[in-house]
């Protein structure tokens, strides 16, 4: 039971970046693939910058998997709802009493576009970025380091969190509690398995900032990191370029769209 | 190196005082066992010594207390921080979660006090092997078990150097091999290290061998204070909920039945228990 993690260490190039670098990537990606204008725009971006990335980071298998896995399910249903009750449309197919709408099939095709330039821009950062990583990165750079400390926290904790919740509800089984049956049984059994869940967990952060404190993490002055995170001069070059090319792509966007 | 004067604490939601006019020094390089039944104030003691009681829990405090020269109710709990170090007995809620393995997590406190980098992977690899945690610097810290998460958070807090080192029952989780290598390792940074121990446990057997004095709390107040031999032999120990080493049990009895005399006294440990009993057929 170790963090909540979906990073793959390849010993790619990708893994190599500094993680500022690959979040000012993946920023590109999300800012080009939704501001530049056409239903194409987001799966050009997926299938020109997202996917050989992912090829590059030599997480493409993982990365396809996950991304259809959620994509497929959304791409069939918004598909089906926007092609087939789309009021008003061109009726393209006919399928006995309904019929798929020109109209209502381009929305559902723009739609998983960009859920998946989305999806598949922080797939790919989980997949070739550390998380703690990006996090020491971030808070280097000024980001309020309780709020990097919640988001490393909640990743560890999540799981942590969830194996508790299992113990309770065995414990509380062991004692005859009933959880399975109608829907009335299993509300009811709701408040005996999440009062000593709450209870407990506000105990758990009251110890858990006392042993933070301990460890010097409300001192101020000069820290230092156990992780080292590799940057260049280039790689800072490169996340300047990268920035320009999310506000090109947006004023590109503004423009096309007129 | 501790020094605690006339120390009344009651906290916030409470009518009863915690602690009840503390007095208690502790020198340079001591490891002071505290002992006493549940709810007589061990634990706000040892926040007490830390800073965490008035700093963190707030309440009404009255009396001194000085760490290391410095004044803890005067002096803010960051600062504190790296001069006393606190460890309890709960170990999965004194991993940060700030860090992904067992080597950053050890680190976090060296980080956050900004020491060199070169410096804290020599001090993290230290600690480690000293709380015989040497292999799993590349683990997951949620990936160990309850006793070794418990040795992770003794190297965290080790690491730091602090002078003075607080712990609320460090071995609540460890079996005895562990128990014994962690009293091993207390004693041996209080000998050799200099570093002042404060230690509340409930392992009679192991205060009587490791600790230099042990302290009694009932009710927020020091009832006995002396030499381990003195105090854990003493006969109104079991008044104050606590129960007496094995040995001294076994000694009481034998004199009870007239199976020794009773002038001498009761031994606390094993290597006093053998000749009080190996005596008493020798001529």
């Amino acid at each position: 039971m170790s963090a909540f993690s979906l990073y793959v260490d390849r010993n790619s190039g990708l893994n190599r970046l500094n993680p500022l670098t690959m979040l000012a990537l993946i920023g590109f990606c999300l800012v080009a693939g939704l501001a530049l204008p056409g239903a194409w725009a987001p799966y050009a971006v997926f299938l020109l910058a997202i996917l050989p990335l992912a090829a590059g980071g030599r997480v493409l298998r993982p990365f396809l998997s996950a991304a259809l896995k959620i994509v497929l399910p959304f791409a069939v249903s918004v598909t089906l709802i926007q092609g087939l009750f789309w009021t008003g449309g061109t009726p393209i197919v006919h399928l006995g009493p309904l019929s798929l709408k020109r109209e209502g099939l381009i929305f559902a095709a723009q739609s998983t576009g960009r859920i998946l330039a989305v999806l598949g821009s922080f797939l790919l950062l989980a997949l070739t970025t550390r998380t703690d990583a990006l996090m020491i990165a971030l808070a280097q750079h000024g980001a309020p380091k309780s709020l990097t400390y919640i988001v490393l926290a909640t990743l560890q904790i999540a799981p942590r969190f969830q194996a508790k919740a299992n113990t309770i509800l065995d414990a509380q089984r062991a004692r005859g509690l009933e959880v399975e049956g109608g829907i009335g049984r299993r509300v009811r059994a709701l408040i005996p398995l999440t009062i000593p869940l709450v209870l407990g967990s506000i105990v758990d952060i009251e110890e858990r900032a006392i042993a933070l404190e301990a460890r010097a993490f409300s001192r101020s002055g000069p820290k230092t990191s156990l992780l080292v995170l590799r940057d260049s001069h280039m790689q800072r070059i490169g996340r300047w370029v990268l920035v320009g090319g999310m506000i090109a792509a947006v004023i590109l966007g503004i423009v096309l769209r007129r | 190196m501790i020094d605690i004067q006339g120390l009344t604490y009651t906290y916030p939601a409470s009518e009863t005082p915690a602690l009840n006019g503390i007095d208690l020094t502790v020198p340079e390089g001591q490891l002071c066992a505290v002992i006493g039944a549940n709810g007589a104030g061990k634990s706000t003691l040892c926040y007490a010594i830390a800073g965490f009681v008035p700093h963190f829990y707030n309440g009404t405090l009255t009396g001194r207390v000085t760490v290391a020269g410095r004044d803890v109710v005067a002096t803010p709990l960051a600062e504190l921080a790296g001069e006393i170090g606190l460890v309890f007995a709960n170990p999965f809620n004194q991993i940060t979660g700030a860090r992904f393995t067992v080597r950053e997590e050890v680190a976090f406190g060296l980080e956050n006090l900004g020491v060199p980098r070169d410096d804290m992977l020599a001090r993290v690899d230290a600690a480690l092997a000293l709380v015989g945690l040497a292999g799993l610097g590349d683990r997951s810290p949620y990936a160990l078990s309850g006793g070794q998460q418990q040795r992770v958070a003794l190297a965290s807090v080790i690491v730091m150097r602090p002078r003075v080192l607080v712990l609320d029952e460090p071995t609540s989780q460890l079996d005895p091999v562990g128990t014994r290598e962690v009293f091993e390792t207390l004693a041996g940074l209080a000998q050799a290290g200099g570093t002042t121990v404060v230690l509340v446990e409930h392992k009679p057997e192991w205060i009587a061998v490791h600790a230099d004095r042990v302290v009694v709390l009932s009710a927020g107040r020091v009832v006995l204070d002396g030499p381990p031999a003195e105090v854990l032999a003493a006969p109104e120990l079991s008044g104050y909920g606590l129960a007496p080493t094995r040995y001294t049990q076994a000694a009481r009895l034998a004199v009870g039945r007239g199976l020794a005399p009773g002038d001498r006294p009761l031994p606390v440990t094993l290597e006093q228990a053998a000749p009080f009993f190996t005596d008493r057929v020798s001529p």
